[in-house]
């Protein structure tokens, strides 16, 4: 534990960027010190009746950037409480003005549920700029810069596309989604790139189909020859479940993140169905014996387990990048941005 | 006073060894780029000072995106405490909150008794309240009517029309007593034997539970709970109570990311609780009734275990652990029993 109190000293290390490397991520947090703030940030949004909920999400926030470490830098969360604030007013009047439509003129409702679907991507795309923008590694900022048609593509039509081939184009949904994100995001003035195939993500879908079939054709087999079988099937079915779950976790995460690049630069993931499954295991149990207090110390563990299996293989200096154009965004878009958050 | 960090320019991604110099009236003058051996002047330049946050780096950042890193958080709290404005002992509160072991397990103990007392009486009391204040045409619109279940699960019934007029004329002056609730009967089938009531009044009995029932009071029992699940409006209720729990739970874990299998499973047996109560509310207003009408209250209880031998028989039978009541959206039948016969006392 005493390794991530203890940070090493940051003048010492200004030559570990240089050429080819391997820099591990590292997040520093400790779950007995995030229960405190998690605690006193639930207190005061009781007492406020909500309104500290902004104040809120950019403590905890701000907990994990900081604490996520690159090599010898933190990551910072930027956000002012008050844009989120506005935005969660903004989201908030406009629900309740949607339910009065929906009382009173229940034509309407029909109609601004037809402009919402057709606002969604644009308000996809205004959100992720702003968590992108809010984030910064290095005092450089992250940005986002998105089409409307894309977005739109992305959201609605390749899904569908995947729905209506009975799911054979399903993973092609998934990279394009993917795809999407990560090409038009960029570190400063650097684009991210991610390169990654249909087939790569088809096995996955295939593998965790695989699974769920041998899983249910041995379980039915066994309860042909033992019909007492039935009795612990449940157990079987929910054990079943958690292990795709946690496979896909392990190789989506695993795939998302080797496919990415910041030009020249590599990501690259190993997290390990076992170690993984362990951690989920040990979270669910401790959160249900102590009623949930112990929710912070296991979002804690998740990153920093998921941290650990993070590597960025570098090609020359991570000093050469820089900053991207100011961009001046209407108060207004910022919380737009926040108000739809769905990242 | 100088203290040791790291400065970062806003404009690359390089980080120099710096030192920060602060003068006797406490204001940050310069800073020292030490491989450069070049001196910033931050003379009357507007900066901000982080506030403390567990063991994070602290950062100060000034005009233009620069940046100062360091770790030595006594030097930079005391900065901040020369600096007289507001803002900055409202922080350095919250991080002395953070800091203080009593008021931490005060904050605790005050925060899962008013969750509890939220969960337990909070949120069924709102949903009471606001169930029976929403106007009648939006609590049929807030669910799928008969129409979206006849679509999907429901099959016309294959009940004889004899045998449907009979339980009709024989229900009859029970649904007219509940003219508030605006109760029709209608048969289906396609469903395993079960009775349910829709929010806009519909009870649907489907062929296998008629044709389970031994007796015509062991239909009425049944058409009672069904009545008192409409009375209290419970379907309505339910939603509301849903939606303020998945409220509460995106709350308290800040985000809606987290909202998975860790905040879903609490959130789901909660919903079962909830469900659990109204059942035993519905059998507590069935078996009133019975009594004022002068029905045996056997009859409920025989219902009940015909019911539970059913669904033995069909294979989805209850086992009778503890553990498994907390997983199911009714009351164990033994329990439900149980209240029968406290009634018949």
């Amino acid at each position: 534990m005493n390794q991530y109190r203890d940070p090493p000293p940051l003048e010492n290390s200004t030559n570990l960027t240089q050429g080819h490397k391997s820099l591990g991520f590292d997040f520093r947090g400790d779950g007995m010190e995030y229960f405190k703030i998690w605690i006193v940030n639930i207190l005061l949004t009781i007492l406020t009746l909500g309104i500290y909920s902004a104040w809120a999400t950019v403590r905890n926030k701000r907990y994990f950037y900081s604490n996520l470490y690159l090599d010898t830098d933190n990551f910072r969360y930027l956000a002012d409480p008050i844009t989120i604030l506005k935005g969660r007013l903004i989201a908030l009047a406009a629900l309740i003005a949607y339910y009065v439509v929906g009382v009173f003129a229940p034509i309407f409702s029909a109609g601004l549920a037809i402009i919402l679907f057709f606002f969604i991507p644009f308000f996809f795309n205004r959100s992720v700029a702003f968590t992108n923008r809010m984030s910064s590694y290095k005092n450089i900022q992250f940005r986002f810069k998105g089409s409307y048609g894309q977005a739109f593509m992305v959201i609605y039509i390749w899904p569908m596309l995947g729905i209506l081939t009975l799911g054979i184009l399903y993973p092609l949904a998934l990279l394009k989604a993917n795809e999407y994100y990560v090409r038009n995001s960029s570190y400063g003035t650097s684009h991210f790139d991610f390169k990654a195939t249909y087939k790569d993500y088809g096995i996955i879908f295939l593998t965790a189909l695989g699974i769920l079939l041998i899983g249910g054709l041995l379980s039915y087999g066994v309860t042909q020859l033992d019909p007492s079988f039935v009795m612990i099937s449940p157990i079987v079915f929910i054990a079943l479940y958690f292990a795709l779950i946690v496979y896909s976790i392990v190789s989506f995460s695993n795939l998302y993140y080797s496919s990415l690049s910041l030009v020249d630069h590599k990501f690259d993931s190993s997290l390990k169905f076992s170690a993984l499954a362990k951690v989920i295991l040990i979270n669910l149990l401790l959160t249900i014996i102590t009623f949930g207090l112990y929710l912070p110390a296991a979002k804690v563990r998740m990153t920093k387990y998921i941290c650990s299996a993070l590597l960025l293989h570098t090609a020359g200096s991570l000093d050469e990048f820089s900053a991207a154009e100011k961009q001046n965004i209407g108060a207004l878009g910022e919380e737009l941005g926040q108000a739809f958050d769905f990242t | 006073m100088l203290i040791e960090g790291i400065y970062l320019d806003g404009k690359t991604a390089k980080r120099q060894g710096a030192r920060l110099e602060i003068n006797n009236d406490h204001k940050i003058t310069h800073i020292h780029l030490t491989e450069q051996q070049q001196i910033l002047s931050f003379e009357r330049q507007y900066y901000a000072i982080e506030p403390r946050l567990g063991n994070t780096s602290r950062e100060i950042s000034f005009e233009d995106d620069q940046l100062f890193v360091c770790d030595h958080c006594d030097e930079i709290d005391k900065l901040r405490s020369w600096q007289t404005s507001h803002l900055s002992s409202r922080n350095s509160w919250l991080y002395y909150l953070e800091n203080n072991l009593k008021l931490i397990c005060l904050s605790t103990i005050f925060t899962v008794i008013f969750l509890y007392g939220i969960v337990a009486f909070g949120i069924p009391h709102t949903a009471r309240i606001m169930a029976h204040n929403v106007p009648y045409f939006t609590s049929e619109r807030l669910v799928s009517s008969l129409d979206v279940l006849d679509k999907t699960v429901f099959k016309a019934s294959k009940l004889s029309p004899q045998r449907q007029q009979e339980i009709r004329n024989l229900v009859s002056p029970y649904l007219l007593n509940h003219e508030s609730v605006n109760p029709k009967l209608v048969f289906r089938s396609g469903m395993k034997a079960n009775a349910l009531a829709l929010p806009n009044g519909v009870i649907v009995f489907t062929d296998d539970f008629v044709n389970l029932t031994q007796s015509n009071d062991e239909l009425i029992s049944i058409l009672f709970h069904e009545l008192g699940h409409l009375k209290h409006k419970h379907m309505t209720q339910r939603i509301i109570q849903d939606a303020m729990l998945t409220i509460i739970v995106v709350f308290l874990t800040g985000d809606v990311e987290t909202f998975d299998l860790l905040t879903g499973l609490p959130t789901l047996l909660l919903d079962l609780a909830y469900s659990r109560e109204f059942e035993t509310e519905a059998d507590t207003y069935a078996l009133t009734l019975l009594g004022k009408h002068n029905i045996s209250l056997r009859s409920f209880a025989d219902a009940m275990t015909n019911l539970e031998n059913y669904y033995i028989h069909e294979g989805v039978g209850e086992s009778s652990t503890t553990m498994s009541e907390f997983f199911s959206t009714h009351p164990k039948t033994s329990k439900r029993i149980k209240l029968v016969e406290g009634f018949e006392n």
